[in-house]
């Protein structure tokens, strides 16, 4: 284990920020964690970098317990959402300061800067300050600056958030990149799920201080252990459901009722929380193990590649459906068909 | 004249800044009349006779000894000052930065009769100081004290502004690549602020070279220019002063424009 937390928890004053928080974080792995701003990310960021004390638990690097280390004697490399390149260094002697500490050789840290500004293909930059960089590639040389002295564990807090969208997506692929090439240990700091889900090997989803799931990405979006995890990662659509029957397993779903697998309750008449996928519905007449839903369409939103459509049920819930070609006009009476199978009961 | 130009035609017409600009030039006239008509007099007098006196030339010797090492010191103290008060919370700090500005708000002929009450020849710190041959007062050492009181605050005050504007996550990322707190300090919080930092020795200096009222009280003799100035006036009215007046102005300007230029030498920092 690489990065070890156990029972990790900060208070400001009298305000909670971390409680209880334990994950690990094995050799080359990439970690996302994720969650609402001011769910802790951050402050666990600040803990693991030494930047701030926790108020209790442990931090280990490689084994070795760092909770009450200075930053400086952690291997972590830090990059933040803002920039943090010195502007009275040019972009070579920012990714050289890192390897100052280490009593490296002047030589020798002339050929490593050109290695790291190699890997974020910024070579022709060396010379030049932060202030003539865009906005990527200051983002590249800070990474360059974090991995150059080759840190245990890259943290990565939020990098991509100050970004506009087509640069966000061309950076993230980069950090896939960067990542795969140089095998770093890598904890990022994400409130973006699709960021989190496109970067990591596994998440760690947080909410108020508190760890609320952990596990691989389409595993917690397919299958999310709480309402939480459900409408968090990606778009969730609550439908009113109650339990019928607690043996054999039947639930009412907007007033149809149906067998399912299993009911997180067994008494008859309790109230449920059911999620589904918009990508799980489809509008056509129900088939066998599927759920028909009658609605009139309100609004068709163009999203480019697909349709979202907004259909509201005789109910009175409102549903949305991803669909492809044609989209059905507003104010049309249409059939959404929800896959029983793929409802989410908590 | 490039700015006249500039301001004339070259530059962007911003008609929204003629009401400031009229106003702050009232300000800005009422600032020249003075100076104008005090230098106006300068023909009528012997400025290098003036200077040439043994009294006149000791005070500028007093003066380039005391002001610079007043200036000194109020920086070795006041930098650390002003970054803990620009970093760190803690309880009192609003009654520490209060401290900070008592000299500026007590008038100076007042801070020179505190610094009496505390370290005057009758005092038990002023007296064994004296007994030690280091009299803090009527001594060079006691104008230093009077000019330091007086100046410092301006090198804090400018310096904590000037770290204030420092992005501490700047400080944080050289501590996680490996340098500590001093060295942190040192290569990132110290360049960044510099700006600053010189803008407030530089206040800091001219305030020293010119202290008076602290300066009296503490220390009449052995004069400074200021306290040479006075006692010349008194003898000889406005034309007295005018050399040694404008050996102060001349003098605190070459400083002050040397620091300035130093400050801004490798680098500046735009951000």
């Amino acid at each position: 284990m690489t990065l070890d937390i156990e029972g990790l928890g900060h208070r400001y004053g009298t305000e909670r920020a971390l409680a209880d928080v334990s994950f690990g974080i094995e050799a080359g792995e990439v970690v996302a964690v994720v969650g609402p701003s001011g769910c802790g990310k951050t402050t666990l960021v600040q803990a693991i970098a030494g930047h701030l004390t926790p108020t209790s638990g442990r931090i280990r690097l490689r084994g070795e317990a760092v909770t009450d280390r200075p930053p400086e004697a952690r291997e972590v490399g830090l990059v933040f959402q803002q920039s943090t390149l010195y502007p009275h260094m040019t972009v070579g002697e920012n990714v050289a300061y890192g390897l100052g500490p280490q009593g490296i050789e002047p030589d020798e840290r002339d050929a490593i800067v050109e290695e790291y500004l190699a890997l974020v293909d910024l070579e022709a930059q060396r010379a030049a300050y932060p202030s003539e960089l865009s906005g990527g590639q200051g983002r590249r040389v800070e990474l360059a600056r974090a991995l150059a002295p080759q840190p245990d564990v890259l943290l990565l807090d939020e990098p991509l958030s100050a970004l506009d969208r087509g640069l966000r997506v061309q950076l993230r692929e980069e950090i896939a990149r960067i990542q795969r090439e140089t095998g770093v240990t890598t904890l990022f700091v994400t409130h973006d799920q699709t960021d989190a889900m496109a970067l990591a090997d596994r998440l760690v989803v947080m909410r108020d201080g508190a760890v609320a799931a952990v596990g691989q990405p389409r595993e917690l979006y397919e299958s999310p252990p709480t309402p939480f995890v459900a409408s968090f990662l990606g778009r969730s659509i609550e439908l009113p459901a109650s339990v019928v029957d607690g043996d054999p397993p039947r639930i009412e779903v907007a007033g149809q009722e149906r067998s399912v697998s299993t009911v997180p309750q067994q008494s008859p008449g309790a109230t449920l929380r059911c999620y589904v996928r918009p990508s799980s519905l489809s509008i056509r007449p129900p088939r066998e193990g599927e759920i028909g839903l009658s609605g009139t369409v309100q609004r068709v939103t163009d999203n480019g590649r697909h349709f979202a459509v907004t259909v509201r049920t005789t109910a009175g819930v409102e549903l949305v459906v991803i669909q492809q070609p044609s989209p059905p006009a507003v104010d049309e009476t249409v059939t959404v068909a929800v896959p029983t199978a793929e409802l989410h009961l908590f | 004249m490039r700015l006249a130009r500039g301001w004339l035609n070259g530059g962007r017409r911003r008609p929204e800044l003629v009401v400031p600009a009229l106003l702050g030039g009232v300000l800005l006239l009422y600032f020249l009349l003075p100076f104008v008509a005090f230098l106006g007099r300068v023909g009528s007098t012997p400025i290098v006779a003036g200077l040439s006196t043994p009294d006149a030339r000791q005070a500028i010797r007093h003066s380039l000894l005391t002001a610079p090492v007043s200036t000194a010191i109020a920086t070795v103290f006041g930098v650390p000052l002003a970054y803990v008060l620009a970093r760190q919370s803690f309880p009192g700090k609003r009654l520490v930065a209060a401290v900070v500005v008592l000299p500026l708000v007590v008038p100076p002929v007042v801070g020179g009769a505190m610094i009496l009450t505390a370290v005057g020849r009758f005092t038990p710190l002023g007296s064994a100081a004296a007994a030690a041959g280091i009299p803090l007062t009527g001594s060079l050492l006691g104008v230093v004290l009077a000019q330091t009181f007086v100046a410092a605050p301006f090198v804090v005050i400018t310096s904590r502004a000037g770290f204030g504007a420092v992005d501490e996550r700047l400080e944080q990322a050289s501590r996680s690549l490996g340098y500590g707190p001093l060295a942190t300090f040192w290569n990132v919080s110290l360049p960044l602020a510099r700006g600053s930092i010189v803008a407030g020795v530089v206040l800091t200096f001219a305030r020293a070279m010119g202290e008076f009222g602290a300066t009296m009280m503490v220390a009449y003799n052995p004069r400074t220019i200021p306290t040479q100035i006075w006692v010349a006036f008194i003898g000889g009215g406005i034309d007295a002063i005018l050399p040694l007046a404008l050996a102060l102005f001349g003098l605190t300007l070459l400083v002050v424009t040397t620091l300035q230029r130093l400050g801004r030498l490798p680098a500046v920092v735009e951000r």
